[in-house]
């Protein structure tokens, strides 16, 4: 009975709570769209400023006033035809003479360590076996005659200064650095050379007993030097200097680029052999 | 009548009659109140249904109009590669209302004196006593001023943004864009061109996007400027065509003026050389009356030979040369020493209704074909146009057009022989190539490519060349009118080139209006000397932007106008015209 009679209130109650819940959906969607609307309007707030940034920096940044900068203050003007490359050859052919230039550099960097040549001389030796040593001195031998005598002076006395005075920081300090280097290189050197000697079989007896020679020149040379230094630097640079330059040219020219890679790929080289 | 009539039927009781008629009264009541509550509930019905639309499809009472992009109040003007060249801001305004001001008006005006001191104190009082209720103080007024003017705290000034004009480049290309009036409607130029476009509501939104290109402009402007200022000249014009489209890329009269200030410009400033100002361009004529000759069949070639001699009598009057040959010449040296003689026969051997059909197909005797207003009448000898004026119009004296003319002509000529109006819009798809007219024949177009190179190479044009960019074109020396007589002294000087020659495709065309000679130029006033070097820096600054690499290999095919050159005579460098 209760059930029937509380049906048609039921009924509102129930078409009340659907017309609510729509009601709900729509209110949620009206605001879900009012929300859109106010991040559009601010969309179009943010345009308006951008054009107003933009408006002013490219006002300030006008092509008058780039140009009165360029003519002006930088002194700058339109490049000439010959500045214009057509592509990636030309490009490239722009580089060529820089590598000149850096094949040029090498001799003067060759003839600055003048002194440390001699001890590595035992370097050398153990690469002797690879073909390419035998061209790659020639090359150095000639261009460090060309060049030696003036340059030479002066790189020693650069090489000379540093162990003195060490106030001067620059050139003098790198260029005494890998002379001592190299001295202490030398033992490890020495029996790197005699592990190899016995698996090449082309070497003649002369030459290792001429490089054993130089070897054993090297160390008292160096010993030479590094007490000739400081009198030099103290004393007389000049009668010093012409001292050591009759002594490297020949001899140590011949190695200093050999050692180099001796030490860091004679034993790849070596393992390469022998297979 | 007094008596009482029998009553044959008992008469209605009076009761039952009220009765009826209240029974009578109700129904009508009833029937009316049932008529205005039908009327109630049909509004109450039909507000309950609008209710329902609104809140179903209806917008919200916070919605606004138009947002969803931004639209300004007048339409943006871009380059070719979207530089802003006009813009319309939201700019400060401050203004007084003298009625509404409540604060001591002395001080006011003093304070305001100090703040704009483009009156006077005493000014700004008698403005602040004046009754009148309104005053501009200042209309663009930068933030700064805003915010000291805001700082007053006086009820009667008021700051208040409104839309105004910008042209971000200032002066650039001042004579394409125009200007607008205080109501911001289009005064001159593009502005004035295209307003109904940039103002209408349904296309502002999207810019208008110009054929110039800003940097091709500001290198025109720059280098002209230059050499107007170095040769004291009066005035310059240039204009850069594409060959092919006919677009506009740079279009410049100078003295220009500002845009943003337009009011500031002097009548000088403000007429546009390029378009309105109609020049007699001199000998840059010479290549259309040997193209229209060699088109109509009158000259066979650059090979042909004919007779120059020192002067030339024709119809009562006598043709000099600056530079005589006194010789046999071929047509290929008339070209290269810009020979009026050899060019008044060639003329003359065209005839007059030729040349005038010719000039109507190229367009010569018509207003130039651009969008903008500002387009000059060229001037031509109407009626009085006998052979003797055919022969001087043949060197270019007796006709009078406009530089960006003279550009369209080269450009014609260039392009195969196809005529494509001059347009300032870009071409693309809102606005496609017109379809062109054929003017010349692709041979003669053809043909005359060397020619123009020969000028350049080993003529008068030679201070025009730029290495590797192959320049062709024809130096223009036109002796001005001054009272009515041809002065032997001021001259209007002209260069037209064409680049690169061995391919079309940028005419160029500048032109000094009254140059002064300098000691570097000996004296001498011609357009070899003042206005070639113009389009030499010129064109190397542009070429690269506009595409195209220099080429020291590439030449148009000089075989055909070298072997008729001849060598042994020393040309007179360039002080010819």
């Amino acid at each position: 009975m209760s059930s029937r009679s509380f049906r048609s209130v039921f009924m509102v109650a129930s078409c009340a709570g659907a017309a609510l819940s729509c009601y709900l959906v729509s209110l949620r969607v009206a605001s879900e769209r009012a929300a859109l609307e106010d991040v559009e309007a601010k969309i179009v707030v943010a345009q308006g400023d951008m054009r107003v940034l933009q408006t002013e920096i490219g006002t300030r940044g006008r092509l008058s006033q780039l140009e009165r900068w360029n003519a002006g203050a930088f002194a700058l003007s339109a490049p000439a035809a010959d500045q214009i490359l057509k592509g990636s050859f030309e490009l490239a052919q722009l580089a060529r003479p820089d590598h000149r230039v850096d094949f040029q550099a090498p001799v003067v960097l060759a003839s600055a360590p003048a002194p440390e040549p001699q001890k590595e001389l035992a370097a050398p030796e153990t690469e002797s076996s690879s073909p390419q040593a035998a061209a790659s001195p020639r090359a150095l031998f000639h261009e460090a005659s060309l060049k030696t005598e003036t340059r030479e002076d002066l790189a020693r006395t650069s090489a000379v200064l540093p162990p003195a005075t060490f106030r001067t920081i620059d050139k003098p300090a790198n260029a005494a650095k890998p002379a001592k280097e190299k001295s202490m290189a030398k033992p490890g050197l020495a029996a790197a050379q005699t592990t190899k000697k016995p698996a090449q079989n082309l070497r003649t007896a002369a030459i290792e007993k001429a490089k054993k020679a130089a070897e054993a020149r090297v160390p008292a040379k160096a010993s030479e030097a590094s007490k000739l230094k400081p009198k030099k630097s103290v004393d007389k640079p000049i009668i010093a200097m012409t001292k050591p330059v009759t002594k490297p040219v020949r001899i140590a020219k011949v190695d200093p680029l050999a050692p180099l890679p001796a030490k860091h790929f004679g034993n790849s080289r070596g393992s390469a052999t022998e297979r | 009548m007094n008596a009482p009539s029998p009553a044959l039927v008992a008469p209605r009781p009076e009761r039952l009659r009220l009765v009826g008629q209240r029974r009578q009264l109700l129904a009508l009541m009833h029937q009316r109140l049932m008529f205005g509550m039908l009327v109630y509930a049909g509004i109450v019905v039909i507000i309950a249904l609008r209710i329902l639309y609104l809140a179903a499809f209806g917008d919200h009472a916070g919605r606004k109009e138009e947002l969803t992009a931004f639209i300004p109040e007048r339409g943006d003007v871009v380059d070719r590669d979207g530089v802003p060249l006009a813009r319309t801001i939201d700019a400060w305004t401050i203004s007084v209302h003298p009625n509404k001001v409540i604060g001591d008006k002395l001080a006011l005006a003093q304070r305001l004196a100090q703040l704009m001191p483009e009156q006077t104190a005493e000014q700004y009082f008698a403005m602040l006593r004046s009754g009148k209720p309104f005053f501009f103080l200042r209309r663009r007024a930068s933030p700064e001023l805003v915010e000291a003017v805001n700082a007053i705290g006086e009820p009667g000034l008021a700051i208040e943004r409104e839309p105004d004009r910008l042209y971000p480049q200032t002066t650039l290309a001042a004579h394409v864009l125009g200007f607008t009036d205080i109501d911001g409607k289009g005064a001159a130029g593009v502005e004035r061109a295209f307003d109904p476009y940039l103002s209408s509501p349904q296309t502002r939104a999207q810019p208008l996007v110009l054929s110039i290109s800003s940097k091709v402009q500001q290198a025109l402007e720059a280098e002209l400027g230059a050499a107007m200022q170095h040769f004291s000249a009066i005035g310059a014009a240039g204009v850069v065509m594409d060959v092919h489209t006919g677009e506009v890329l740079a279009m410049t009269s100078l003295p220009n003026f500002n845009p943003n200030a337009a009011g500031q410009g002097t009548p000088d400033q403000m007429f546009n050389r390029a378009t309105l100002g109609v020049f007699e361009l001199g000998s840059t004529f010479k290549p259309f009356t040997l193209a229209m000759a060699m088109d109509s069949g009158v000259v066979s070639g650059p090979a042909q030979i004919m007779n120059c001699p020192e002067v030339l009598p024709a119809y009562g009057h006598l043709v000099h040369d600056t530079h005589p040959f006194g010789r046999q010449c071929s047509i290929a040296e008339v070209m290269m020493e810009s020979s009026n003689i050899g060019m008044a026969q060639i003329a003359d051997r065209l005839g007059t209704a030729r040349q005038k059909a010719w000039l109507k197909k190229m367009g010569f005797l018509d207003r130039v074909e651009i969008e903008l207003k500002e387009k000059g009448r060229p001037l031509t000898p109407g009626s009085r146009w006998g052979p003797f004026e055919t022969m001087t119009i043949g060197f270019g004296q007796g006709i009078a057009v406009a530089p960006l003319q003279l550009a369209m002509g080269y450009a014609t000529l260039f392009d195969g022989g196809v005529y494509h109006p001059p347009t300032i819009l870009k071409i693309g798809p809102d606005h496609p190539l017109p379809p062109g007219r054929r003017v010349f024949t692709a041979d003669t177009s053809y043909r005359m490519r060397s020619l123009l190179r020969l000028v350049v190479m080993k003529g008068t044009g030679k201070k025009a060349d730029a290495p590797g960019y192959r320049i062709g074109g024809k130096t223009g020396t036109a002796q001005k009118i001054i009272n009515g007589r041809y002065s032997q002294s001021i001259n209007l000087t002209s260069f037209a080139g064409v680049f690169p020659m061995d391919d079309p495709r940028y005419v160029i065309v500048v032109m000094l209006d009254e140059p002064k000679a300098t000691p570097e130029t000996y004296g001498f006033t011609t357009a070899g000397w003042n206005v070639a070097p113009v389009v030499s820096r010129t064109v190397s600054r542009i070429a690269p932007m506009l595409g195209i690499l220099p080429d020291m290999s590439r030449e148009p095919n000089m075989a055909e106008v070298l072997p008729y050159v001849q060598e042994a005579k020393k040309t007179q460098d360039s002080s010819k015209d």
